[in-house]
């Protein structure tokens, strides 16, 4: 579903992402993990080809993110960090335009049963800007899921979310993963929270990934979540213990 | 693409429509044309009620009476001041707009939401072109009613085939004029990276066009500027000022504009020379085409996974 080969970005002499190769399934919800600066953000941003790599490529859904970006943003939702809309807007004015913008058909119909999915139809006719947090973030996620995407690409979901809110979105995501069938890309600093919903993980270090598994090989391998702490924290920056599986 | 782009160009409009001080610049500037229209009616009223007591004085005292001076100058004159509130209000209210298209989508952080919509590349920024032009003839149309209205109202101003087709092409040079200044506001709207410099940069570009250049080109005050028939006296006949207008005339927009507003109004003072090698209409529609060229350019490469600007 998502095959990334030797995709590489620098801006002059620094490089933010270094020849990242990776394979992730249909149907998996992986979880890239990496400290503040690692250059998660950065992949994530030529994967939804909102950025041009420097080298390298990647395939999305069958479809190559520098000969064909039209097909592959057909085939991708994206929520980034932080999300914000149009606060002077309905979410039904919001939900609109980005539907309207993304081909769907039956726009409102699309809206309501959106909604209706993320478990918020109370909001449909609320200006977005008297929104809390967690309210933009359903909003933020509705967005990117209007025109049934195959892969949803998170950047940083929980950021700034209450512990609630972070359960509450859990579950959404695995609810998108198992009745919509999406694969999930999601980017996060939190292996605490990753470990709960992922099929399998990577962790990106100064541009380079040190590490992919499945999340049952490494709960096997590494057993508690504290275990997995210190994995994260041996490979973070590149440690030589750890190298891709 | 044209979905997309028509998609585009419509919410443009709908967002723009609620930001308070595009309102707030519209209404004064519809205001302003009605002050325009009424101080035209009021001058030329008043002046031909005196001579009308004049003529009398002189009927009874048996004194010969001169032509009235209203009937000396063309009912379209009655816009003239049209043109300082165009270069002045509409303007700025332009370049807010063309700013506010691109601000509002920045500022809203959606940038990167609608960078992940399947649509060509030229789309997003045709989108906020056509956006633009749509909302300055919109404005312009407008206020091209009042001045209709004004002519339907008042008897007195009536205008020919020949009047009617100058009031046209003058409010077709005054959508250009302000069309240009609202590119350059979506053009840095898109390219600077703080809010305030987007702003300053067209503003600033503003300022020197509508009162530097006149000062060099044309030997006008700044405050003198303002005034529509005082723009449009000759400068001296010295060597730096031949040179100045033959050098900044092709850029300087307001006095192409000013020159060529008051020929389509009538109010051009006789034996007015324009030594820019570059004709008025010629230096407009060139600053139209360069400025289309650079709001497309400036958001085409804008960086679609920012969102805000630089804090």
């Amino acid at each position: 579903m998502i095959s990334i080969d030797k995709l590489s970005k620098a801006y002059g002499a620094h490089v933010a992402l270094h020849k990242l190769t990776l394979e992730i399934e249909a149907g998996e919800i992986f979880g890239f993990l990496g400290h503040n600066g690692a250059g998660k953000t950065t992949a994530i941003h030529m994967l939804t080809t909102l950025m041009k790599p420097s080298s390298g490529t990647a395939r999305i859904a069958g479809h190559d993110i520098r000969a064909d970006p039209i097909s592959v943003r057909r085939a991708i939702g994206y929520v980034p960090e932080n999300v914000r809309l149009y606060d002077t807007m309905t979410a039904r004015e919001n939900l609109t335009f980005f539907a309207r913008l993304s081909g769907v058909g039956e726009v409102q119909e699309c809206i309501e049963e959106t909604l209706e999915l993320l478990k918020c139809p109370e909001l449909t006719d609320r200006l977005v800007g008297s929104f809390s947090k967690g309210q933009r973030q359903r909003i933020g996620l509705a967005q990117a899921i209007l025109h049934r995407p195959d892969i949803l690409f998170l950047d940083e979901p929980s950021s700034g979310l209450d512990p609630l809110g972070m359960k509450t979105l859990r579950e959404l995501i695995v609810q998108l993963n198992e009745e919509l069938g999406m694969t999930i890309f999601m980017n996060t600093h939190l292996i605490g929270e990753v470990v709960k919903v992922a099929t399998s993980i990577g962790i990106l270090s100064q541009g380079q990934l040190v590490f992919h598994d499945t999340i049952d090989a490494v709960r096997h391998n590494y057993g508690s979540d504290a275990n997995l702490e210190d994995l994260y924290l041996s490979v973070t920056p590149v440690s030589q213990a750890v190298r891709v599986a | 693409m044209f979905r997309s782009t028509g998609l585009i160009a419509r919410h443009s409009m709908a967002l723009v429509f609620r930001e308070r001080t595009v309102s707030f610049l519209t209404v004064l500037f519809m205001a302003l044309v009605l002050v325009s229209a009424y101080l035209g009616w009021s001058a030329t009223t008043t002046v031909n009620a005196i001579y009308q007591s004049a003529a009398a004085f002189l009927t009874s005292t048996h004194q010969p009476i001169p032509p009235n001076p209203v009937l000396n100058t063309s009912p379209l004159s009655l816009l003239r001041n049209m043109s300082t509130y165009v270069s002045l209000i509409g303007s700025l209210a332009s370049i807010v707009i063309g700013f506010q298209l691109v601000a509002m989508d920045r500022k809203g952080g959606v940038v990167p939401l609608i960078g992940v919509r399947p649509m060509a590349g030229n789309a997003y920024a045709l989108g906020k072109v056509f956006a633009l032009v749509a909302l300055v003839l919109g404005l312009v149309g407008a206020a091209a009613c009042v001045s209709v209205m004004t002519f339907q109202i008042l008897p007195e101003f009536r205008l020919d085939g020949t009047g009617w087709r100058h009031l046209t092409l003058f409010f077709g040079t005054s959508a250009l004029y302000m069309g240009l200044f609202g590119l350059m506001g979506l053009a840095s709207g898109a390219y600077a990276k703080s809010e305030t410099v987007s702003l300053l940069i067209p503003v600033t570009l503003w300022l020197t066009v509508t009162f530097i250049f006149p000062q060099l080109t044309s030997n006008i005050h700044p405050t003198a500027a303002l005034n529509p028939v005082k723009a449009l006296v000759d400068p001296p006949h010295s060597s730096f000022f031949t040179y100045a207008e033959l050098v900044l005339g092709p850029v300087s927009l307001a006095d192409a504009y000013k020159v060529l507003s008051a020929r389509l109004l009538e109010f051009l003072p006789p034996g007015h020379v324009i030594r820019s090698v570059v004709s008025p209409a010629t230096t407009l529609v060139m600053a139209t085409v360069f400025s289309i060229g650079l709001a497309i350019v400036s958001l085409r490469k804008m960086d679609m996974t920012k969102g805000d600007y630089d804090a």
